[in-house]
């Protein structure tokens, strides 16, 4: 059983403009102490098509992590708009979260990104190459799409195989039906807002 | 009966394994398949109950769900007082839940259901040992132990109070094990598995007390589970899938011999799984008729492949009622209520049933009383002194008891409001840090958090605590101490968890955040708010677990029926004095008398030896009459009237055995005294080859039995005192309620009579030495001998190399016996559950020294399940009064003090009301100063009163002594305020 459990991950500064940096705010369960830190990493999907557009956009340990309930906030730089595809800038890709423990990952949390341009005009005619100081980028932050992983939590070397677990993206996230629906507010929002619907 | 299918009780289509009902009825657990993973969910149980609380939207249908395990669950099962949930599953291991503090209501993150968390079960220890699925688990009585099975073919018994320690690990089946039971008063534990096999095993040494294979021969085909059950009164197991002329049927094993004559037979597939009501019934007294004596019976549920379920009474030949087509998919697990009117059932299909039945169609349940007094006719008279359950129909007599068990409830309770935290609280806790609002903390949290790099230059953040767990109070005492009554839903010690229950029912949504804590504002990172109640806890802990450890051991059970008695061996008694000896001792007799302080005695004795003979003879035939009481030949019997008695010893040749006979006649006659007798059985045949020899006095309605290591020659007694002279020349004094007096006194040569007369024993030996001590007060602790020194309190010890050790007696001028490594009472006595926390550290001093330290004490008590209880009372009683009485003459004021209060929770614990009382005065002694008393106030050094205080504490834990215990308290205060 996992000795790290996700509690919630509120995306905060969201809509904002595509250049500003990523911040979740993180909130953990640990079982028992750790003795080894955490490996948090937020990946950027720069195309739906093909992982080779995968950007790691930041990767930052997290310990000591006694027994009891944590949180942090983690923020990464926007992505390297060179290494996105222009086909690709505008519209629905993913952003993931995960987690690695002794080079384990046992969990993934993705979700839906919408980059659109906030000008009327330019959402009509938008230019042949993307002006990502126009756009803007919201996540679709009330709905996560979790994925967790068996690992082998203990010291010993052998690994638990995790057959039965497929690995979630990207084909498993399904174009979202409603990705121009309104974000939750930001702010305030109560510790489980990610599940208002 | 009514029947419901809630439809929200679902694991979304997938199957439902098992289900189990919380003893405090407000909520059961499911367990079965979940997306990829198994799944626990724990729902409530309100809206089962009452279509109104179903309709209402506020009210929560699902208060947790867990996904931790990683394949299908099998079984879920509640503990029995309520606080844990055990889970087995597919992924081989089992979890045990406990229900978190200090955090609020939250959603499995990312769960596509969107319904929050209202209570939070956190796992606290995952036991792995098993190396295939876990079919079920099963809770112990009283919760010492968890057993689990699994396909494995083994069954592994967890202690349940050191988790994840293991006991022992059952093997013998050689097929998957698929269901598990405990009989109800922990005795044995009972397995069915594939192998076409039902086990019992016994508790107390792990092994198998019967293999059941007949019924189930014929078994073809597989069920997933075979979950058996053990009827509330103990006397029936009945299995799951059997077979009788090839119809599948749940068979019955009686108790009594293992006996398979009966069988529940209609089903047209296999059975799955039985269970029995907890209840018993009796049947409903209509109004109007006069209450008619009726057997109690039980209630069973048994469901099949078949689909069907069937409810049965013990006392009808056919079902009470039968109900088809209940599911799609056979049936796998059965629940009951506590009140044993409702039913839950759940079905491979993914859907539950619940029946409610009204006490029109099962009958009156017996209360906790009623079904204790079955338990203890059947299986002995201890075995429910100590259950708390039955205190709950007890009413308290007297304020200062209502105070002593308010404060201990207050204690328990205040744990658990840390240890389960309720709801109400849970807000405060998790959103406020250090004052601090959560709401704060997060605006800044990306400023706050402290962040470095490690030497590689990678970031590094160290995360901000907000919440300590509570995984850290799987404490025994916690765990034990908190147990729920049932019979009665609202018991005190429930009220914090409860009342915390319908706030989160009525109100879903979280609360506002209240006023911070008073604890220290200190800002700081650090998690200081949880540090406080942790502190408290543990202090509270070390008190319970002072007053709780006499309680938590299982029960030791105990149904004498089940225990032959020994026959004693014919000819085995050698008299070694005869009649000649016998009669020559009348004069030193007189002499003695006179010389002593009784002078009004000695010239009134001696009626001519025929004429008593004669009476005697005419007394026992009348007594024998009367009594009915069947008599074996080579039993010593006396009556000992309750008056200046003498004791004249005859000994009659019949055939070739041997019988001694000893009578008490009064001399200054009060004709309408109470009679005692005493009664001796030798070559009580116990275990290995021990054999004990067991004495049973009774006098008036009270009656009484020690049991000592060797053979019984002699025995007198008086209204005050009982002597008895073992072949191995020792001579043991007990009071008028058994209680050992003085240590074994070693005798210089064996003993030709004895004679008591009120506290003084005369005793006279084959060597023509005569002594007579002063039972009451052997030692007059004036004179100190100097003398081969060898404590610090300056008592010559004498080891032997035959393992016995013997201290001398300034005072009462003999040998006393202390230590017999071979002694079979040392070996048996059991008396480790009457040891408290702190008493090992308390036991170090001269007895310890010269047992040994690993004194073999206990070491066979283990291997004692075939000997009856009151023979194990008995050995154990024993066993600590000599271990008093030996500290008492070895002047060890520790040791005394130790084995005092071990002493007292043993006769607390098994319920010897006369010991206990009879301590209890001689430690308070005299209220009123009068000269004539001979009292001692002090013992070793140690204020008797002093002592007496801790010892009371001890008495007030069981309910059952509140009046002696008032009594005490009372005059301890009186004396306190002279």
């Amino acid at each position: 059983m996992a000795k790290v459990q996700v509690l919630n991950v509120a995306v905060l500064d969201n809509p904002s403009p595509f250049g500003n940096p990523f911040q979740f705010e993180i909130t953990f369960e640990c079982m028992e102490d750790l003795p080894e830190d955490l490996e948090w990493k937020i990946i950027y999907v720069g195309s739906a098509e093909s992982e080779e557009y995968d950007q790691t956009l930041d990767s930052v340990l997290v310990g000591p992590v006694p027994a009891g309930r944590h949180m942090f906030v983690f923020q990464a730089d926007a992505p390297n708009t060179a290494l996105i595809p222009e086909s690709d800038a505008v519209g629905v890709t993913v952003v993931l979260i995960t987690c690695t423990y002794r080079s384990q990952e046992f969990i993934r949390i993705g979700y839906y990104v919408n980059n659109e341009y906030t000008d009327p005009d330019l959402r009509e005619n938008p230019p042949i190459k993307p002006d990502y100081s126009q756009l803007q980028r919201n996540i679709l932050a009330s709905n996560p799409r979790v994925t967790r992983f068996h690992i082998n939590w203990e010291m010993s070397t052998d690994k638990m195989e995790d057959s039965e677990n497929v690995d979630p993206a990207p084909n498993t996230m399904a174009p979202p039906t409603c990705i121009t629906g309104k974000a939750p507010p930001l702010g305030h929002m109560p510790d489980n807002s990610m599940d208002y619907l | 009966m009514k029947l419901l299918k809630p439809s929200w009780v679902t694991h979304d289509g997938k199957p439902i394994f098992s289900v189990d009902i919380h003893p405090d009825g407000t909520k059961f657990a499911t367990g079965g398949q979940g997306e990829d993973s198994g799944k626990v969910v724990i729902w409530n149980m309100a809206p089962v109950l009452r279509e109104d609380d179903e309709k209402n939207e506020n009210i929560p249908k699902m208060l947790c769900q867990m996904d931790n395990h990683l394949a299908c669950v099998n079984c879920v099962r509640w503990s029995n007082n309520g606080l844990y949930l055990a889970s087995g599953g597919d992924d081989k291991l089992v979890m045990v839940w406990k229900k978190a503090a200090f955090i609020g209501p939250s959603t499995v993150f990312g769960s596509s259901s969107k319904l929050a968390n209202v209570e939070q079960w956190r796992c606290v220890t995952i036991l792995r040992n098993h190396t295939g699925d876990v079919m079920d688990v099963a809770w112990s009585p009283h919760d010492v132990w968890l057993a689990s099975c699994s396909v494995d073919n083994t069954i592994v018994i967890w202690n349940a109070r050191k988790f994840p320690e293991i006991v022992t690990t059952l093997k013998g089946h050689t097929g998957l094990v698929k269901g598990l039971t405990w009989d109800p008063v922990g005795k044995y534990i009972a397995s069915q598995a594939d192998d076409h096999s039902l086990k019992v095993w016994r508790t107390m040494d792990w092994q198998l007390e019967t293999n059941i294979t007949k019924p189930f021969n014929e078994c073809g085909g597989t069920t997933h589970v075979l979950r058996l059950s053990w009827s509330p009164d103990g006397q029936y197991v009945v299995s799951a899938h059997a077979m009788n002329n090839s119809g599948p049927t749940a068979q019955i094993i009686e108790r009594d011999g293992w006996k398979t004559n009966m069988d529940f037979v209609g089903h047209r597939k296999a059975v799955t799984v039985v269970k029995f009501n907890p209840k018993i019934f009796k049947k409903k007294q209509r109004n109007g008729n006069a209450p008619r004596p009726s057997c109690p019976y039980c209630c069973c549920a048994v469901g099949s492949k078949d689909r069907s379920l069937s409810v049965w009474l013990t006392s009808l030949k056919r079902p009470l009622v039968v109900i088809h087509d209940l599911f799609d998919k056979s049936i796998m697990d059965i629940t009951w209520t506590l009140n044993g009117l409702g039913v839950l059932v759940c079905s491979m299909d993914g859907t539950v049933a619940f029946l409610d039945f009204s006490q029109d169609e099962l009958g009156d349940p017996l209360n906790e009383e009623e079904k204790n007094t079955i338990h203890q006719n059947i299986y002995g008279k201890s075995l429910a002194v100590t259950m708390e359950t039955q205190l709950s129909t007890t009413v308290i007599e007297n304020p200062e008891m209502l105070k002593y068990q308010q404060e201990r409830q207050a204690a328990q309770s205040a744990i658990i409001a840390q240890a389960t935290g309720p709801d109400n609280q849970t807000p405060k806790l998790a959103n406020v840090v250090n004052g601090e609002s959560l709401e704060d903390i997060r605006k800044n949290l990306l400023k706050k958090q402290v962040e470095t790099r490690t030497a590689d230059g990678r970031r590094r953040i160290t995360p901000l605590c907000i919440a300590q767990l509570d995984t850290g109070d799987f404490s025994p005492a916690l765990f034990n101490s908190v147990p729920i009554l049932p019979g009665s839903s609202v018991s005190t010690t429930l009220i914090p968890q409860l009342s915390s229950d319908s706030n989160t029912a009525t109100s879903l949504c979280l609360r506002a955040p209240p006023e911070p804590p008073a604890t220290s504002p200190t800002k700081n990172t650090d998690d200081k708010e949880s540090g406080n109640p942790s502190v408290n806890s543990a202090a509270l802990k070390s008190n319970l677990l002072l007053t709780s450890a006499s309680k938590i051991e299982p029960m030791k059970a105990l149904d004498s029926r089940f225990t032959e008695r020994s026959k004693p061996a014919p000819g085995m008694f050698s008299v070694c004095v005869r009649g000649k000896e016998a009669s020559g001792h009348k004069d030193w007799k007189v002499k003695e008398d006179t010389s002593s302080d009784s002078e009004d005695k000695g010239t009134q004795r001696i009626p001519p030896l025929a004429k008593r003979k004669a009476d005697m003879d005419g007394v026992e035939v009348v007594e024998k009459r009367k009594k009915g009481r069947p008599r074996k030949d080579t039993k010593i019997m006396m009556n000992v009237p309750h008056s200046y008695p003498q004791v004249r010893a005859v000994y009659l040749g019949l055939e070739n055995e041997l019988c001694v006979r000893a009578c008490v006649r009064p001399c200054v006659q009060v004709g309408t005294d109470p009679v005692t007798y005493v009664e001796v059985e030798n070559e009580v045949s116990v275990v290995a080859g021990a054999r004990i020899s067991q004495l049973r006095c009774c006098r008036e309605k009270s009656e009484w039995d020690i049991v000592l290591p060797s053979r019984i020659v002699l025995t007198a007694g008086s209204s005050d005192v009982v002597a008895v002279a073992c072949e191995d020349r020792t001579l043991s004094v007990f009071s008028a309620s058994g209680r050992r007096l003085i240590p074994s006194i070693m005798l210089p040569a064996p003993m030709s009579a004895l004679h008591c007369s009120a506290f003084f024993v005369m005793a006279l030996t084959a060597s023509a030495t005569l002594s007579v001590w002063y039972a009451n007060d052997p030692s007059v602790p004036h004179s100190t001998v100097n003398q081969c020194v060898l404590t610090e309190q300056g008592v010559p010890v004498v080891g032997l190399s035959s393992g016995k050790t013997y201290c001398f007696s300034p005072s009462m001028e003999t040998w006393n016996l202390i230590v017999d490594k071979q002694d079979s009472l040392v070996q048996c006595a059991d008396f480790r559950n009457c040891i408290s926390s702190l008493g090992a550290l308390g036991a170090t001093g001269p007895l310890a020294i010269t047992q040994g330290r690993n004194l073999s004490a206990g070491q066979l008590a283990s291997r004692l399940s075939s000997a009856p209880h009151h023979l194990q009372q008995g050995m154990t009683l024993a066993f600590l009064e000599n271990q008093l009485c030996s500290s008492l003459l070895l002047l060890s004021a520790n040791e005394y003090r130790h084995w005092l209060l071990i002493y007292t929770r043993f006769l607390v614990s098994e319920g010897y009301e006369q010991r206990l009382r009879e301590l209890c005065k001689d430690l308070l002694g005299p209220v009123h100063k009068s000269s004539s008393t001979s009292w001692e106030p002090k013992v070793l050094g140690l204020r008797k009163r002093d002592l007496l205080m801790e010892v009371l504490p001890v008495v007030g834990q069981n309910l059952r002594f509140q009046r002696l215990f008032t009594e005490y308290q009372d005059q301890l205060e009186l004396l306190r305020l002279k």
